[in-house]
């Protein structure tokens, strides 16, 4: 039994090695996620990135949220074949998802618990970040479902447009407020993923 | 014995010129066009003299550009070179005749689909290539939307052109006012929107893009997302041609297929050890669809390794990252919010 569970350890030692071997061997740290930094308001989007009413066809139902990983674009069905599209950060390569959930929460300047997998894979976070303007979930907070996953602000607009987190979508505080005004709990949300080969 | 032998002679001689003359002159009227383009060893691509992000040449005769990368392709699938592809460029008032008198092989040339254009001049547009249309150019600071919030506005257009009869339909058909400001020629309706003589301007949506660039404050403008009028372009061919239509044709679907099943020039490889049944069709691992076109197996494999697929065309040369920054609207996929659509193949 002892000798199991020490085989047990040394196995989950292994496994978080080549986890964290990446990070460690990157040559800068992690991009996505700088606690304490405060967020820039001014820092101005590229055109592809900022907010903007485009034309959008679709048979879901305007309020429904569509959100596309390979484009980096969350997308707020409206009436009329048309949504406002915001730019986003999404997943890193293999932290990338689909599926159809609802907003099961809403909260202004959320606190943040990275989830024991994150704080695994990147032990240098803190356990716990009360909210406000350093915390990287930024403004606003929209809980997806059940999972550990949410559409939240962030302190790092530069990062938008990227692939940067644990698989979460982040939008620059002033959309993420924008969004959150726009969308009542219970709000589909629609993720979508590059086609596998 | 010997007089007949000279007459067999003579005559065997006189069939043998004929049947050379004969296959000359056969050779010389064949209009098939996939012939003559493998025998020429190139494509003839009509294109336009200079059109940023659909066609224009650089100072060293390098040609950029959608529309020319379209030809590419084409030309990629038939010879595996992109550099195949040689660039005619034409202009808006001779290209259908030029077409016509086979001085090209394909009119890749940002002409819009029309009933009449197909009839008039015995032509075949195969397949759309960019869904375009009329639309509005306005100051951001005006904060509208929609067109449907533009009554009251100052409208530059360019005499003479559909622009102006889209728009006064589009305005008469909504029961909305606007005053219209007409100049003869397009830089000075440029000129006229950027010294606000007018707060609007209209034409082609992908002109728009285009005119925005040389506006003093860019940034400070917003083209709408809605289109008054329906302006498909596509490449165009020849009538009663139809190995060559459908290798054009086909070239763009499989280009759009790609896109929509994830096959880029960056995975190209992979996909060729795909196992899923629509990867391994398109790319040629299953089915022989290229030799049906009278191709090869790989077709698609050459035109997705030079060219890339719609998506990588579109984005390269006037999508959000390029210069034009023209989101994808509607020639996104038909299942990602556009109507781009091709048929399977299968």
């Amino acid at each position: 039994m002892t000798d199991f569970r020490r085989l047990t350890g040394v196995f989950m030692a292994a496994v978080g090695l080549i986890l964290s071997a990446p990070h460690a061997s990157a040559q800068q740290p992690d991009r996505g996620d700088e606690p304490g930094l405060v967020a820039d308001d001014g820092y101005e989007l590229d055109p592809e990135w900022q907010k903007q009413v485009v034309y959008f066809r679709t048979t879901e139902v305007p309020g429904t949220i569509i959100i596309s990983t390979a484009e980096r674009h969350l997308y707020l069905v409206q009436p009329g074949g048309r949504a406002i599209r915001y730019g986003i950060g999404v997943g890193r390569d293999g932290f990338q998802w689909q599926g159809l959930l609802n907003i099961a929460n809403k909260k202004e300047w959320p606190d943040w618990t990275p989830p024991p997998e994150m704080i695994q894979r990147q032990p240098y976070l803190p356990r716990f970040m009360a909210g406000g303007p350093g915390n990287p979930l930024g403004a606003r907070a929209m809980y997806l479902g059940t999972t550990v996953y949410r559409i939240h602000g962030t302190n790092r607009p530069d990062t938008i447009g990227t692939k940067v987190s644990s698989g979460c979508f982040r939008l620059v505080n002033r959309d993420v407020a924008d969004l959150y005004d726009r969308v009542p709990v219970g709000t589909k949300v629609v993720v979508r993923q590059k086609p596998e080969l | 014995m010997m007089r007949t032998f000279r007459g067999g002679l003579l005559i065997g001689l006189a069939v043998a010129v004929l049947v050379g003359v004969l296959a000359v002159i056969y050779e010389f009227y064949d209009t098939r066009t996939l012939k003559r383009t493998v025998r020429r060893g190139e494509v003839l691509c009509g294109v336009n003299k200079g059109l940023p992000g659909f066609s224009i040449p650089d100072d060293k005769g390098n040609w950029t550009g959608f529309d020319v990368d379209f030809c590419r392709a084409v030309a990629s699938a038939i010879f595996n070179d992109p550099g195949k592809a040689k660039f005619v460029p034409l202009d808006a008032s001779e290209r259908f005749k030029e077409l016509q008198s086979r001085k090209v092989d394909i009119l890749s040339r940002n002409s819009t689909w029309s009933m009449a254009r197909e009839l008039d001049y015995d032509l075949y547009f195969p397949a759309v290539a960019y869904y375009d249309g009329a639309g509005f150019m306005l100051p951001r600071s005006r904060n509208k939307e929609t067109s449907l919030d533009l009554t009251g506005s100052k409208i530059c257009v360019q005499a003479g052109t559909t622009t102006a009869l889209n728009v006064a339909d589009y305005f008469r058909a909504n029961n909305m006012k606007y005053e219209e400001v007409k100049f003869d020629k397009l830089d000075e309706v440029v000129k006229a929107y950027d010294t606000a003589k007018c707060d609007t301007l209209s034409a082609d949506v992908s002109q728009l893009y285009a005119l925005r660039l040389n506006l003093s404050k860019p940034g400070d403008q917003m083209i709408l997302p809605d289109m008054i009028s329906k302006e498909p372009l596509a490449p165009v061919v020849r009538q009663r041609d139809d190995d060559w239509m459908m290798i054009v044709k086909w070239t763009l679907y499989a280009m759009i297929n790609a896109e929509e099943l994830g096959v880029t020039s960056e995975n190209i490889d992979e996909a060729l050890k795909s196992k899923k049944p629509e990867v391994m069709r398109l790319v040629g691992t299953e089915g022989n669809y290229g030799e049906q076109l009278g191709l090869t197996k790989d077709w698609v494999v050459r035109i997705i390794r030079h060219v890339g697929n719609y998506g990588e065309m579109y984005e390269r040369n006037i999508g959000e990252k390029s210069k034009l920054k023209i989101p994808r609207g509607m020639n996104q996929l038909w299942n990602a919010g556009g109507v781009q659509y091709a048929p399977p193949v299968r």
